[in-house]
């Protein structure tokens, strides 16, 4: 079931083209990494599902409703969590989330309930503390358990964790690890390890382009470098054993940095063998031989070149 | 409905948290305090200035004086601290980025300014009420005139402009971007009015003379019905304001 869907968007900011015609789906129960350098349209892309920014053309439609520019009637359906969450400083958490609860509607004894459970959830119970005295991470745990109250059918989450320490994001993580089990997210950053760490689908954004969007296995797969990495002894490689890797058919690239060698091959199943034959042909001392892990990194750096 | 009703309770909750009800409240105390208080002593403050060669002589002040005052303070005084407590009313909350999460809460754009507008005329219509309760008890006591013509017209003209001044301040607010920008622009739309009133011909349709004939009423030398026109000119005007800002906002890229 298509929880989100952008049809051909574009969006331009005077002559500059900010979004290109986009095309995306998230489907339910999925986690969508939206993945981009900064500026790449992420920001963009989400105001404009909140109905915060008008689409140049295009339109976009939250669980088969139509999201109108300045109408909030879709944004029943989400949970949003902006990259910088400002909140009224001169109010306890539990005020700002039943302000939160009673503008979506809520009951109060339902805002009530719902708000123990997301303050035990984002770890805030108990914190007696005005929001203006919070750091950065415990409102970006605040924006989460604000953004789970209507228990919203998406939850959009933009760069959550880019400005937090490593426990900051590892928590942020956990969280939306956990939530992920009762709700669809959509996530951006530009952080690419948090997106394996939680992500299932991805669609990549580059300058205002989606260049590419699947199952992340899959587009790992698909796009994969095949990498090895060669450690030697002596610090010089000789230049023969350079030239005779560089002329192997199945060889794409060959880097080398002091006594390490990294190369890149078309195809690693079948032809992993021939660069260890020809280590041995040539009698070159190596400390390691590793067949690197094809990472989403590379796949991104590949993807933006 | 829901959203509005809570959004109007945090705006409540603002104004005491951050103190600006309470300035409110304590100032227009003040004006309603100091009017009769001042009316009742000028005659002895200038007594005791002694200037060579120069007599002044200050007949006996009445309770016109004090209520000459009274108005004299809110026009001028009053509505600049109106004019610094709501300027920015919207815009500081669009700079600082606060409306975001809420509006996707599902909060509708219109209810923002609804809210809005609703506490700053309901603090207005407050203080404003202590300021004329106060100073009518104590002209009384000090003066002990009880009546005066017009007196109730001429407090709601000068109630209904600071309606008017209070929908300007939410439509500049709504035009512009920055804390002091909707204070400029307010200041300058005053000012075109104030500059409008010299011409006799338009005075009667321009809200300032709400402001500006309060004495006028109360010493019979301006009839109610002269005033009238004025009146319904202020509420299409301050009707037309809200509606820009319901427009405006509506159409507003966050």
């Amino acid at each position: 079931m298509e929880i989100l869907r952008l049809d051909h968007i574009e969006k331009h900011f005077g002559d500059v083209r900010a979004i290109q015609d986009l095309t995306l789906t998230v489907t339910a129960h999925s986690v969508f990494g939206f993945i981009g350098k900064n500026g790449a349209g992420k920001t963009t892309t989400m105001k404009m599902i909140m109905g915060f920014l008008p689409p140049s053309s295009g339109e976009i439609y939250v669980c088969g409703e139509k999201v109108n520019y300045g109408d909030t009637k879709t944004n029943r359906h989400i949970g949003y969590l902006p990259d910088v969450p400002e909140f009224y400083g001169y109010m306890f958490p539990e005020q700002y989330l039943e302000l939160c609860g009673e503008i979506a509607g809520q009951k109060p004894t339902q805002i009530k309930k719902k708000v123990t459970q997301l303050l035990k959830l984002v770890g805030l119970k108990g914190v007696r503390r005005k929001i203006e005295g919070f750091s950065r991470g415990m409102k970006q745990r605040l924006g989460i358990a604000q953004a789970l109250l209507n228990q919203p059918k998406l939850l959009i989450c933009d760069e959550p964790t880019s400005a937090l320490d490593p426990i900051g994001r590892k928590e942020i993580l956990e969280i939306l690890s956990k939530v992920s089990e009762q709700t669809t997210i959509l996530f951006s950053t530009h952080i690419l390890s948090d997106v394996e760490r939680i992500c299932d689908r991805i669609g990549i954004l580059d300058q205002g382009k989606l260049i590419v969007q699947g199952n992340l296995a899959e587009i790992r797969s698909t796009y994969r470098q095949d990498t090895i990495l060669i450690e030697l002894a002596d610090q010089n490689c000789p230049a023969s054993f350079a030239a005779k890797l560089r002329s192997l058919p199945f060889v794409s690239e060959v880097v080398m940095k002091e006594n390490t060698i990294t190369i890149h091959l078309t195809d690693i199943t079948k032809k992993a063998g021939k660069i260890l034959e020809l280590l041995a042909r040539e009698q070159i001392p190596v400390i390691k031989y590793e067949v690197l892990e094809p990472s989403l990194e590379n796949v991104f750096l590949e993807m933006i070149k | 409905m829901n959203g509005l009703l809570a959004f109007t309770k945090k705006e409540f909750r603002e104004h005491i948290y951050n103190y600006k009800a309470l300035i409110l409240l304590a100032v227009f105390f003040v004006f309603g305090m100091i009017s009769p208080l001042l009316a009742k002593m000028m005659p002895e403050i200038f007594s005791h200035m002694s200037i060579e060669g120069l007599t002044i002589t200050i007949t006996e002040p009445t309770y016109i004086e004090a209520y000459s005052q009274f108005f004299k303070n809110i026009t001028q005084m009053g509505i600049i601290v109106i004019l610094l407590i709501f300027s920015g009313i919207l815009s500081r909350e669009l700079t600082r980025g606060t409306l975001i999460i809420v509006l996707a809460k599902g909060l509708s754009r219109h209810a923002v300014i609804l809210a809005k507008y609703f506490v700053a005329l309901t603090l207005w219509t407050i203080s404003y009420s202590l300021a004329a309760i106060i100073n009518f008890g104590y002209t009384f006591y000090l003066f002990g005139q009880f009546y005066a013509p017009n007196l109730l017209f001429s407090l709601f003209c000068l109630w209904l402009f600071g309606v008017f001044i209070l929908a300007v301040v939410m439509m500049t607010s709504t035009l512009t971007s920055g804390n002091y920008a909707g204070l400029l622009l307010t200041a300058a739309i005053l000012g075109i009015l104030l500059t409008i009133n010299i011409f006799p011909t338009i005075k009667k349709f321009n809200p300032v003379s709400l402001a500006s004939n309060n004495i006028a009423l109360i010493t019979n030398t301006k009839s109610v019905s002269e005033l009238l026109i004025t009146i319904w000119i202020t509420l299409a005007l301050s009707s037309f304001c809200l509606l820009i800002s319901l427009i405006v906002f509506r159409r507003k890229k966050l």
